[in-house]
């Protein structure tokens, strides 16, 4: 009876959102004229080139115009890495070494795995340094890099992660975008504010956009740091024998 | 550097990227570096407070975009009240929990950098000023709440964060589904600009997406029928963080809830949900209260009642109940704050925190027992403490609007609050045979800071006048809705 209400009313809630969500027309122009500005979304596209000399309207966004909600995202997945450390935490004995839940994988996917993953995380590296160039970022970047070392922890049962070095990264990165952001209201402007170098730069090049390719570089060795970390948390964990 | 309320969030932010690096130089400093944060936040606090009040509201920019384009903060009389009330109780917390914890291992360091991003999560919910950026805040408060609840890593608190983990997704998905559809009619997300357009907005979409914001900030603010989460992870989380919870979690979820209804939505019978709501949430929790016999799920459904009475003064929605709300806030969060951080060095020992096991404590340990019963005696309103005046002032602001029948029910409600106070008193003094739980010492920093919460609560309630100067302003400024348009954007 009651699994029967509950989905009685569980339909209900779903027509509703469906007709809600009807409303919105499919592929429609929401931005309006770029122009008009009565939309966030007109000003950015119209402003973001000449007032950031970010070529990538996404990522002048992401980092810069809702650089706030970034840092806010990036410090999210921090405790998440720091919480699961803290929960799932377990004494070792002395001289006990830390085993994984994954069998020794075949000589092949050994192999495989060696030789792939310097081209995915070159691939990372890429992605996160012409983020404001070309479409990717930081937050993508990184997660392919932590995929490439998702793979050497499948791959060698035994692939040890220096956990010394993935705390300096996290820190680091997360201080830089942080320190930024204070650097902002330090010289007199606001929090996050795009004012550390004289020049913003021409836009395409490289080297453009102020602060926003150093923050996107902090936030992917953050972000690749922290996955990397949670992944083997996740995978160090012996099953209780009891 | 002006202080501004960035300061709030920039600062513990810098702050948590940094202990892991200072823990390698000695790991106390894990311990030490939150609470100099905190302490540097009451400054904030004290300062921007000051400022709020002489020269009125704060409108801070982010990243050098003005509203709409960019994110901003907001710290007027109510979200400035709410979010110095957080910092203190915060400072508070740490200090009592120094010591407190029961594992004393690496890891468990780790719960000082959780528990700062914890308040700071709670205060950016409260003074951001873009829907959005809420979102974000309400997702570390989260992940840090689910951290902390599991923390003893016992089975039942694994058990409680997962229930918790799995409603707050919920809250969270309905959040973003409710932002998704309010920008795609709108297309901003500043609060002040989206309260301007709101009329603009079809009535049926607009009713969904108040569903969606009612549902997700309904749930950290203990609304019922979505607080399944709240008596678990209360029981089972550490004390400290039960009492962060009641004062500062909770705070922000209804503070969040506020802002939505009175600033964002114009819809005619949000009030009388919110009456409705709070109604049913508080009689279900007080009812569920009286039957408990684990004192922490106990002042868990109390905490869960008072949020219920704490809606039902918004929803009456004149200034004199919207000040009798605020001031309600502000008494839970110190009385309920007591309560907890006393009530757990008092069922410390016992596994099952049976109120059973209560039995003539007042011999063993009489300050904290006194401290508790002073507690209990101000959250159920006896004079002269600072409970009676806010449940005075909301009885006073219903009689206003002639509503017999809300001051019937919320009378008869406190008689049964009264009821199961009394029997945790009336065991911890006159219980039948001594319990043979040896109760734990409290440390001499949680005594002074269960001193320092139980001399506020008597300070306030024989001279509540040091606190309502402030509330006033806080119920002043929430319902002038037109002031916080055109603050946040002068040009319009």
């Amino acid at each position: 009876m009651k699994k029967y209400l509950a989905i009685f009313l569980l339909l209900i809630v779903g027509f509703y959102l469906i007709q809600a969500f009807n409303l919105v027309p499919f592929g429609a122009n929401r931005v309006g004229n770029i122009d008009d500005e009565s939309t966030v979304g007109a000003y950015y596209l119209k402003n973001t080139v000449p007032k950031t000399s970010v070529a990538n309207v996404v990522t002048a966004i992401v980092v810069n115009y809702r650089g706030f909600d970034t840092l806010g995202e990036v410090t999210v997945l921090f405790l998440a890495t720091t919480g699961l450390g803290s929960i799932l935490f377990r004494k070792r004995k002395h001289g006990e070494e830390e085993e994984r839940v994954l069998k020794e994988s075949s000589q092949l996917v050994k192999i495989g795995s060696r030789l792939l993953f310097p081209f995915i995380a070159l691939l990372g590296i890429y992605v996160f340094i012409h983020g404001h160039l070309t479409p990717g970022g930081g937050f993508q970047g990184g997660a392919i890099i932590a995929t490439g070392f998702l793979l050497m922890l499948v791959a060698y049962k035994n692939y040890k992660l220096g956990h010394g070095a993935l705390t300096w990264i996290e820190s680091l990165a997360g201080i830089t975008f942080a320190g930024i952001g204070i650097w902002g209201l330090i010289t007199g402007g606001t929090f996050l504010e795009n004012n550390a170098f004289p020049g913003l730069g021409n836009v395409n090049d490289l080297i453009s956009g102020g602060v926003i390719p150093i923050i996107y570089i902090a936030v992917g060795f953050k972000v690749a740091a922290e996955l990397t970390g949670v992944l083997d948390i996740l995978l160090s964990i012996k099953p209780n024998k009891n | 550097m002006v202080i501004s309320p960035v300061h709030y969030i920039a600062v513990p932010l810098l702050a948590a990227f940094t202990i892991p690096l200072f823990a390698k130089i000695h790991k106390e400093l894990t311990r030490i570096i939150p609470g100099i944060v905190l302490i540097y936040l009451t400054y904030v606090s004290y300062v921007l407070m000051s400022k709020v009040m002489t020269t009125g509201p704060i409108v801070e920019i982010i990243a050098g975009w003005k509203a709409p384009w960019g994110i901003n903060l907001v710290y007027n009389g109510f979200s400035g009240f709410i979010a110095s009330l957080m910092s203190i109780m915060g400072l508070l917390i740490w200090i009592y929990s120094y010591k407190f914890k029961k594992v004393d291992d690496e890891p468990a360091l780790k719960f000082y950098i959780l528990f700062l991003m914890m308040v700071a999560g709670s205060i950016g919910i409260t003074i951001t000023g873009d829907v959005f950026n809420m979102f974000v805040f309400l997702e570390i408060v989260g992940i840090t709440s689910y951290s902390l609840t599991a923390f003893y890593r016992g089975r039942d608190g694994a058990e409680a964060a997962f229930k918790y983990l799995l409603i707050g997704s919920f809250a969270s998905v309905f959040l973003l589904l409710g932002i998704l559809l309010l920008y795609t009619h709108v297309g901003t997300l500043n609060m002040a600009q989206i309260a301007e357009r709101m009329h603009t907005i079809p009535t049926s979409v607009k009713l969904s997406i108040f569903v969606m914001f009612a549902v997700a900030l309904g749930i950290e603010a203990e609304m019922f029928p979505l607080n399944g989460w709240a008596p678990d992870a209360y029981s089972q989380a550490p004390g400290p963080v039960g009492a962060a919870f009641s004062g500062i979690v909770v705070k922000a979820g209804v503070y969040a809830l506020i802002r939505i209804i009175f600033t964002l939505f114009d819809i005619e019978g949000s009030l009388q949900f919110l009456i409705v709501m709070g109604l049913i949430t508080m009689i279900i929790a007080e009812v569920s209260a009286i039957r408990q016999t684990n004192l922490k799920r106990m002042l868990a459904y109390s905490s869960i009642g008072q949020m219920g009475v704490v809606l039902i003064g918004f929803g009456i929605g004149t200034t004199e109940a919207i000040f009798a709300a605020i001031f309600l806030m502000f008494n839970h969060a110190i009385i309920k704050g007591l309560l907890f951080l006393s009530g757990s060095f008092l069922v410390y020992n016992d596994d099952k925190k049976q109120i059973a096991s209560l039995s003539r404590f007042g011999k063993k340990l009489p300050v904290v027992s006194f401290l508790f019963a002073l507690g209990a005696f101000a959250i159920v309103g006896f004079p002269p403490f600072a409970g009676f005046w806010s449940k005075l002032y909301l009885l006073l602001a219903a009689a206003d609007k002639n509503l017999i029948f809300l001051i019937a029910i919320i009378l008869m409600v406190s008689v049964v609050e009264v009821i199961y106070y009394l029997r945790v008193v009336g065991k911890l003094y006159f219980g039948k045979e001594e319990s043979k739980i040896e109760p734990k010492k409290p440390a001499f920093n949680s005594l002074i800071v269960m001193l320092i919460l139980g001399a506020i609560i008597i300070l306030v309630g024989v001279y509540p006048d040091v606190i309502t100067g402030f509330i006033h302003n806080a119920a002043d400024t929430l319902s002038d809705k037109a002031t916080y348009i055109s603050n946040v954007l002068p040009s319009l």
